[in-house]
This record gives structure tokens, C-alpha cells and sequence, in this order.
């Protein structure tokens, strides 16, 4: 086991290691912020996005032990207990939630676009997008979503 | 199953070192975005792992004259981003945005791309038709290799034990030259091709007359530069006739295989097609 310290929403964690367990592994089994969610565990689906240094990126495909040193943002961070942020609002107002287990790479992945390109068009955020796999919501209604975040 | 080794060199010496010693014990991780999916996929015949994320020499992007210098660790998204690589190589730009996804590309490296040595890899097949330069240090020195000389057969390179691939060294194309790369898949994302093609046309000053590079991928045991049907076309007139006489020899130089994505025949005839349609489209006038 290593011990490492994580940066994560602002905060430090220091936990103990195996080499080869994966951020998304200790985020979950470690330091319970289950809110990223485990799909393919293999860098297809993107539900376990979150972002490092500001940037999106699979945690299923990163050391744990890597990503010592990087600022890292969870759906935990984002919003607040009783307030939730817009991209989350307008998710749910637009009904581009069903199942929900996208959800969360989906609202990182979007924070991170909205955050370099404030006002994307439909393409840019299509593009954005496809490394978040949704099998309820066809994307149509989670592609308005952040079009309307965008025009706020 | 126990746990690996684990070392994070802070300079290239120190990680030729390590990468000499332990050879096919250790395996350097890059972006990680292949290294990660087969470790858990299993089993593996390694035992440790060397992070050279942190090695400053691997880094960067340079122009020098008319060469630019791409570091091994430049990520497939900073490539996209960086205005002189969008300026003077958009098909390279091209390709690297059809890699994986967003966040696939914030991981994964120009260097893993081409040392992962995949016969359908998209950013390698675009800097075999860059004609690119490899920079390789190892144990007993550094030496430069082309692209074209860089793979043996798939996952496989002429690499030897404890060396790295530090950069990749590009001259500037003819200045007058276009490019278009096609990718052939099912989805429009997070796509492996099964078959991508790569052409520069380079039309002669003052003539009707062209000079043609040609590279295929994922229809061989490597990527493919295709000498045949490059030579039908020097200085040959750019008439349709003449590209489609250069598809039909890129069609015939071609070995693709069945697999689950699909056919050796289907490839095999989408090499045709699409070489065919990228030297139509190169060529932007009439024909």
C-alpha cells in the first residue's frame, strides 16, 4: 500500500493505496463519494468523468497514485446541499434525466465545455459530449439542457 | 493478485535506467488510456510500472525553422488546441479529434498512439503521411526513425529494451499541398477504425501535373504508405481516370483481415472507394 494525498473539490484526502487501484476505485470504495459512477470501467462510457485540472477525463483510466498533484472535481463539488448548479437544474426542467447513471459524468463533462466555451453551439456541445454514453434519453433533451445553460 | 512496482522518474536518464534493467517486467505508462484497459483485462506478464508522465523532455511543442517538434507526451487535446499544429497540419488536427473521446484525448498521448502500434491507429497513419521522424533515446544513445520503419507487426515497433520515443520531428508539406484524412467506422465517435485513409496531393507549379502521398490503415499487420499507387500518379495529369487507377492499386496492396468490426473483403473495397474519393477531394478542382 502507498499513502498519497488527494486533492479533491478543494479538499485534502490522505488514504492508502494499491498501486494499481484507479482514482474512480478510491473515490468510491475509499472515500465513499459515490457519486461518480462506475459503467464500463474501461474509458468508453464516461460515466465515471470527472475532472482533473479543470478538464474532463475517465477515472476508471487513471491511477489513483497519478493523480497525486491534480486538482481534482467531483459531481460532489458541484452546486450545493440545497442548491443545485444550473446545468443541473436544467437538466432536470428539460426532463434529461431518467435512470440518472449518466448523470453525473454527464453534468462534469458539461461544466468543463460551458466552462472553456461559455456559449458552444448545438454541434460543439453534440461534440462534447460523446464520451458520455445515455441509453434512456436519446441526448435530445440532455443536448437542450446545456443549450439552454448556455444562453443564461 | 498482488500489487504492481511503481516508479515515477524525474528525468529521461533515470527512466532509460529503470526501462533498460527491467525490460519486459515494467511497462512505461503515458495517457494510460491502453496501459489501464489491459491491465484490468488481464492477465499480464508485467510487473511494475514506470510513470514517465513527469519527464519534462517529453513535453512541449516547437517550431524551428520549417521543422516543428511535437513531444512523445503531447496530449491528442493539446494537439487539437495548438494554433501552428492547426495552421500548418489540419489533418493531423482531423484525425486527432476522430481519436476515442473528450476525455479519452485529455489523456492520451501523440507518443502512446504510435508506440501502442495499433495497425488502425489514427494519428499514426496521418504522420506516415507527414512522412514524421521519430526521436528515440535508450541505453546506448539516441537515434532518429522514420514512421515508415517504426512498426513490425501489430504492438509491435522497432523499439528495444529501455527505449522511449521522446518526440516526433515533422518538416512543414509542400506548401501548396492538401490533405484529407477519412476515417471509415460505424459511429461518428469513440470509433476504432475499420478502414482510414490518408492523402497530400501536391499539384506541380504551373501544371496540370501532381505528386501523391498515399497511406492506409487497419487493412494490414501495420499502417501503409502505398509506394504502387503513389508512383502511377508522379507527374502524372490529375484526371479521374488516373485516381481511380491509383485506388485500384491501393485496393490490390492491401491485406485486411475478418474480425468483429468487419470483413477483410468489405475493407478491402473501402480502400478502393475511399482512396479514390480522398484524391478527388485533394484535388478540389476539376476534373
Amino acid at each position: 500500500m502507498t499513502p498519497i494525498s488527494l486533492q479533491i473539490n478543494g479538499e485534502t484526502y490522505l488514504v492508502n493505496v494499491p498501486i494499481k487501484k484507479t482514482l474512480l476505485d478510491v473515490l468510491r470504495e475509499d472515500l465513499a463519494l459515490t457519486g461518480t459512477k462506475k459503467g464500463c470501467d474501461s474509458g468508453e462510457c464516461g460515466a465515471c468523468t470527472v475532472l482533473m485540472d479543470g478538464k474532463p477525463v475517465n477515472s476508471c483510466l487513471i491511477l489513483a497514485v497519478d493523480a497525486v498533484g491534480k486538482q481534482i472535481s467531483t459531481i460532489e463539488g458541484i452546486g450545493g446541499i440545497m442548491e443545485l448548479d444550473p446545468i443541473q437544474e436544467a437538466l432536470v426542467a428539460h426532463g434529461a434525466i431518467q435512470c440518472g447513471y449518466c448523470t453525473p459524468g454527464i453534468v462534469m463533462t458539461a461544466k468543463a465545455l460551458l466552462d472553456s466555451n461559455p456559449h458552444p453551439t448545438e454541434k460543439e456541445v453534440r461534440e462534447g459530449i460523446t464520451g458520455n454514453l445515455c441509453r434512456c434519453t436519446g441526448y435530445v433533451k440532455v443536448v437542450e439542457a446545456i443549450m439552454d445553460v448556455s444562453r443564461r | 493478485m498482488s500489487d504492481l512496482n511503481y516508479w515515477e522518474p524525474g528525468n529521461l536518464l533515470e527512466a532509460v535506467s529503470i526501462l533498460a534493467n527491467l525490460g519486459d517486467q515494467v511497462r512505461p505508462l503515458a495517457g494510460g488510456t491502453d496501459l489501464l484497459v489491459k491491465m484490468k483485462k488481464g492477465p499480464i506478464n508485467w510487473r511494475g510500472i514506470v510513470n514517465i508522465k513527469g519527464l519534462t523532455e517529453l513535453k512541449g511543442i516547437n517550431y524551428e525553422g520549417l521543422t516543428i517538434t511535437i513531444g512523445a507526451l503531447t496530449q491528442i487535446s493539446s494537439l487539437i488546441e495548438n494554433p501552428l499544429v492547426r495552421i500548418h497540419f489540419p489533418v493531423l488536427v482531423e484525425a486527432a479529434r476522430s481519436l476515442g473521446t473528450p476525455q479519452v484525448r485529455n489523456l492520451a498521448t501523440i507518443g502512446g498512439n504510435l508506440c501502442n502500434a495499433s495497425p488502425a491507429a489514427d494519428v499514426a497513419l496521418v504522420l506516415l503521411m507527414y512522412e514524421a521522424r521519430l526521436l528515440i533515446i535508450g541505453p546506448s544513445g539516441s537515434r532518429k526513425v522514420p514512421v515508415q520503419e517504426f512498426y513490425v507487426g501489430p504492438s509491435q515497433t522497432v523499439l528495444q529494451q529501455g527505449e522511449l520515443l521522446t518526440a516526433i520531428e515533422m518538416d512543414l508539406p509542400p506548401l501548396n499541398s492538401k490533405g484529407v484524412f477519412y476515417k471509415h467506422g460505424k459511429r461518428k465517435s469513440h470509433e476504432i477504425a475499420l478502414v482510414n485513409v490518408a492523402v497530400l496531393l501536391t499539384p506541380q507549379p504551373g501544371t496540370k501535373q501532381i505528386r501523391a502521398r498515399i497511406a492506409v490503415g487497419a487493412v494490414a499487420s501495420t499502417p501503409l504508405r502505398i509506394k504502387d499507387a503513389e508512383d502511377s500518379l508522379t507527374d502524372s495529369l490529375a484526371t479521374l481516370s488516373a485516381f481511380e487507377q491509383a485506388a485500384e492499386l491501393a485496393k490490390q496492396a492491401v491485406n485486411p483481415i475478418d474480425d468483429v468490426r468487419s470483413t477483410a473483403s468489405y475493407r478491402k473495397q473501402m480502400v478502393g472507394v475511399l482512396t479514390r474519393r480522398a484524391l478527388v477531394e485533394a484535388w478540389g478542382g476539376e476534373l
